[in-house]
Formats: structure tokens, sequence, C-alpha cells
């Protein structure tokens, strides 16, 4: 066999345990969205069939039961408000961090990272909630979400920005313009594409988190879609296809998202984290 | 000098003062509290000095969440990476569904941790859909309790882990590959390298940015494991799932929170102690490639 035949060989075999593997991956999830189209009686089988009749109506149903629509709410407004938080405030600090070549810009980085490595404190984080006088609030919740993130943001910016050359600045500066001006009209820019890693990554961690929630959002109103999904899990315990409905409705969002903003994904984990 | 009075400090400030208010404060709050007998129901404050600790190491229940803690952060260190690194090849090669086989592969891991524990919840009973499945394929006998035998229920959480995450870490492993250049490929065909040399003398070393922040990653995300336990089994059968996550939201809701934080205090040191050695380790091993 010539060497290259022998590597289209090759390929086919991986190819096709691949595609079996996949199956590992695929088939909970179909048996979770054909399950949601179920009767309650038909989705108890868990297995991976196609439902005998359609049941959209577990959708207005879970809709109206698990009160996503006002969860949806909530979930959009702390997510976005906490990514555009820490987007503004992680590139700014990363562009003088990577640009300033000092001992305490360097000290400020490490402080910065320790924060990957930190486990938060979630009991004294609820202290200090207190004491600010808006424990329970979304308002405590967006701020504790751009905190958690700074250290992955910073990181993923710093290694971004290192790669765009001082120069480009410098100019700048000769010409007269200001630091604010440097840093909106050149790099900014020159991150978009950073941003929207940030953004996308920020998004999908803080959209899909229970635990800031369940610790910090006192108030049922003011839930997000995964903590009332978990509340409606519990209550609904026995009707199976409706909680797979309520399943499938909180991550059509981040699925909504991952289609369009893909290609920025990968570019951004190949700039921030292989080079970085 | 003066180009670096170009670049001034106050555009960190905003950055580092939601930081240190919202993070780093609480935790050398809690490094403080962690020698104290606080308590929910009482005002007053009395140091005990490292009474917390002796506690938790004389607490079977304590002893037993640290351990999980280390055997989930373990196995799904070890399984994401083998598995990640192996996808990664796998779709790296020139195959025609390549672009489907990693969006599917990718997908799990965008969704919700809750998400997924619901979902496999009812699969893992004994007679749930797994335990049928293996049967069916006359693998009956690999069938498990998987979430009420207390022997092996924080690695079946550690699997569930897995089978959602190896995707994040496969696309890390993908960029990194791809960023590798051909022509040390075409050096080693012509040069006669088998698979197994090519792949421990190019891929691996030329993978390492990537092997260290997916090793980083995966560690420190196993070590503050929560959501996962939380959901599949609620710390259960008994106490034989609990982690630090778990037993941390069980002293806030016992009202312990002296006891809790100082279990998160010794959390962050097994952390810490852990992950900078590795990280200085393997820095210096990148850097000598």
């Amino acid at each position: 066999m010539s060497y290259t035949r022998k590597l289209a060989l090759r390929n086919y075999i991986v190819e096709i345990f691949l595609l079996v593997a996949s199956l590992i991956i695929i088939v909970p999830l179909l048996i979770m969205i054909f399950g949601s189209f179920m009767t309650s009686s038909e989705v108890l089988r868990f297995k991976l069939a196609l439902p005998d009749k359609w049941m959209f109506s577990n959708y207005t149903q879970v809709f109206k039961e698990g009160g996503l629509g006002r969860a949806f709410l909530n979930g959009l407004l702390i997510t976005g408000v906490s990514s555009i938080v820490n987007i503004i405030t992680s590139s700014a600090a990363a562009f003088i961090l990577v640009r300033r070549e000092s001992k305490l810009s360097s000290f400020l980085y490490m402080f910065f990272f320790m924060g990957l490595i930190a486990p938060m404190s979630i009991i004294t984080t609820i202290r200090v909630v207190q004491w600010l006088g808006f424990y329970g609030s979304i308002t405590s919740v967006i701020f504790i979400y751009a905190a958690l993130n700074v250290a992955f943001s910073v990181f993923l910016y710093s290694g971004f920005i290192k790669s765009i050359p001082r120069a480009l600045d410098e100019v700048a500066f000769l010409e007269g313009a200001s630091m604010l001006a440097v840093f909106f009209r050149i790099i900014t820019p020159l991150i978009v594409p950073v941003n929207a890693t940030v953004a996308i990554m920020v998004f999908m961690s803080v959209w899909n988190d229970i635990t800031i929630p369940l610790y910090f959002l006192t108030d049922s109103s003011d839930w997000t879609m995964p903590l009332s999904v978990y509340n409606f899990y519990g209550k609904y315990s026995r009707d199976w296809n409706l909680i797979f409905a309520d399943l499938v409705m909180t991550s059509i969002p981040v699925l909504v998202l991952y289609l369009f903003a893909q290609k920025y994904i990968v570019s951004g984990l190949t700039a921030g984290a292989v080079k970085g | 000098m003066k180009t670096k009075s170009l670049y001034p400090y106050y555009l960190i400030w905003p950055a580092l003062f939601i930081y240190c208010i919202f993070f780093v404060l609480p935790a050398l709050i809690g490094l403080f509290y962690s020698f104290t007998d606080w308590r929910l129901d009482r005002e007053t404050l009395k140091f005990i000095g490292l009474d917390n600790f002796q506690q938790i190491f004389s607490d079977k229940t304590l002893v037993l969440a640290l351990k999980n803690t280390f055997i989930f952060a373990i196995v799904t260190v070890i399984g994401k990476n083998v598995l990640g690194i192996a996808l990664a090849i796998g779709l790296n090669m020139r195959l025609k569904s390549k672009n489907l086989l990693r969006a599917i592969f990718y997908s799990p891991s965008i969704l919700s941790v809750l998400v997924i524990s619901i979902v496999f919840t009812p699969m893992l009973r004994t007679d749930g859909t797994i335990n049928k499945f293996l049967e069916a394929i006359g693998l009956g006998v690999i069938g498990q309790s998987w979430l009420t035998d207390p022997t092996i229920v924080i690695w079946t959480v550690a699997l569930v882990s897995i089978w959602q995450h190896t995707g994040f870490q496969m696309a890390i492993y993908l960029a990194g590959l791809q960023s590798i250049s051909k022509e040390y490929y075409e050096a080693a065909t012509i040069d006669g390298a088998g698979a197994w040399s090519t792949f421990s003398k190019i891929t691996l070393p030329l993978l390492l940015p990537a092997i260290n922040i997916n090793l980083m990653l995966t560690l420190i995300g196993g070590l503050k494991v929560f959501s996962e336990v939380f959901v599949l089994t609620g710390g259960g059968p008994g106490n034989a799932s609990q982690v630090v996550g778990t037993i941390i939201l069980r002293s806030f809701g016992e009202g312990s929170w002296g006891m809790g934080t100082a279990i998160n205090t010794l959390l962050f040191a097994a952390v810490t102690v852990i992950s900078i050695p590795l990280l200085i380790f393997m820095r210096r091993k990148e850097v000598a490639e």
C-alpha cells in the first residue's frame, strides 16, 4: 500500500471512530430534547426515541408555571451589565499592566492572577455586601460576577495586547493624543476580537451559574433562569417532560450566542491562552 | 522614564477596586474569621486559634469531603486532558466531518452544569438508561448503582464532569495544535519517524503552553467543584459525595460561619500550595523548549 493510501485509510478509521464516539455526546442531549416534547408517561422510559405526538404545549406550560419570562430578563440584566463592566475595567487595566514594565505592574498582574487560583470566600462576601447595604439585590450579584471574572479577563487581554506593537500608541502620543484617546481610538478597535471572546466567556459562565444566585439572591423574583429551573426541578420531580422543556429553554440563549460567536471563542483562546 | 508616565495607573483603578472589594477583601476577612467561633446566632466573637482546623481534621465527614474534592480534581484533570488531547489530535486531521464533530464535542461545555446534571440524574439510576444500554451490548457486568453506591459516587460525578467539559479542553488543545508549524511534521516524516515518536518528540513539547493552561484550569476548577455535586447527589448518599463546596453551603445553612470560612481557608491553602509550584515548574519547562 502506498503512503498516501495508508494515510487515507488511517483517516477513515479515525473518522469512523470519532463519529461513533460522538454518539456518547449526542444521545443524552437528544433524550432531553425529544423528551421535552413527550407526554409525562412516555418520557419516563428515558430512551432515545421520537415522541409519539409532539407536545409543544409542554413549553408554554413550563414558561407560565416556571416563571421563566421574569427569570430570563433577570438573567439578561445580570449577565449583560456584569459582562460590560468586566470588559471595560479589565481591558483598561490589562492595557496599562502590559505597557508599563515596572515592578509595581508585574506585582499587580500577579495580584490579579491570584484571582484565577483563589477560591471565592462566599460567607464573608455576603458579610461585605451586607456592610455595603445591598445584600440580596441584583446589583450585588452584578458586582460579584464582575469581580470574579477580572482575573480571567485581565489574563486574556494581556496576552492579546502584548502582541499589539507599542509603536502604535507612541506615534499617537507624539501627535498629542491623550491617554484616553489612545485607549479608546487605537487600542479598543484592535481588541474587538478579545472583547468578543471575553463577552462570550463571561456571558456563558454567568448565565449558567447557580452558585451566586443561590447564596445572594434571597428573593425568588430576582432569580436567573438556571436557579428557577433548579427550583422547578424540585417541585415537578415527576414530570420529566416539563423538566426537560425547562432545561432546553434555559439553554437556548447560550446556544444562540454560541452559534453567532463561535469563531471568537477559538480565536480568543488561541490569542489569550495558547500564546499568552 | 517619560514613556512610562504616558500610561497612567488610574486606568487600573476601576478593575482593582471591584476586584479588591468583592474578592480580595472577603478573602482576607475570611482568613481572620477562620480563627474565630463566628456564628449566625451570636454577636460576640472569640478567637479560638486553630480549633476550627483541628475540628475539621477530627470530623469524619469533613475529612471525607476533603478527600472527595481531591479525588474529583485528580480524576477530572486526567480525564479531561488525556481525552482532550486525543480528540484534538483526531480532529486536527483531514476528516470530512471535522467541523461537525468539533461542534458536537464542544457543545455540552457551553451548557449549564445544572442542565447536564439534571439530564444525567435519571439515566444514572440503577434501572436507568446507562445500565440498560450496557446490558444490551453485553457489558451488563460493569453496570453500577452510579449515584447510590457510596464507594463510587464521587467517581460518577467526576465522569459526568469529564463528559461535559472535555470539549472545552479539546478546543484549547486544537488552538495549540494549529499554532504548530507543519514543517516539523514534514521533517519528521522524511526522517521516517513513527507515530509515537512524532507525538512525543514534536506534538507534546510544542503543545506545552496549551497543556499548562489546561492543567491549571482543570485542577483549580476541580478543587472548587460545587454545582455538579449539589445537583447530582446533594452530597449523598449519606455524606458519601460531600466536597468542600457542599460542606461550605451546609455550614452556611447551619449558621456555623467561622467553621465555613475555615474550610474555605483550607481549600485556598491547598489550591495555592499545589498550583503555584506546578505553575512555576511548567513555566520553566516551557521556556526550556
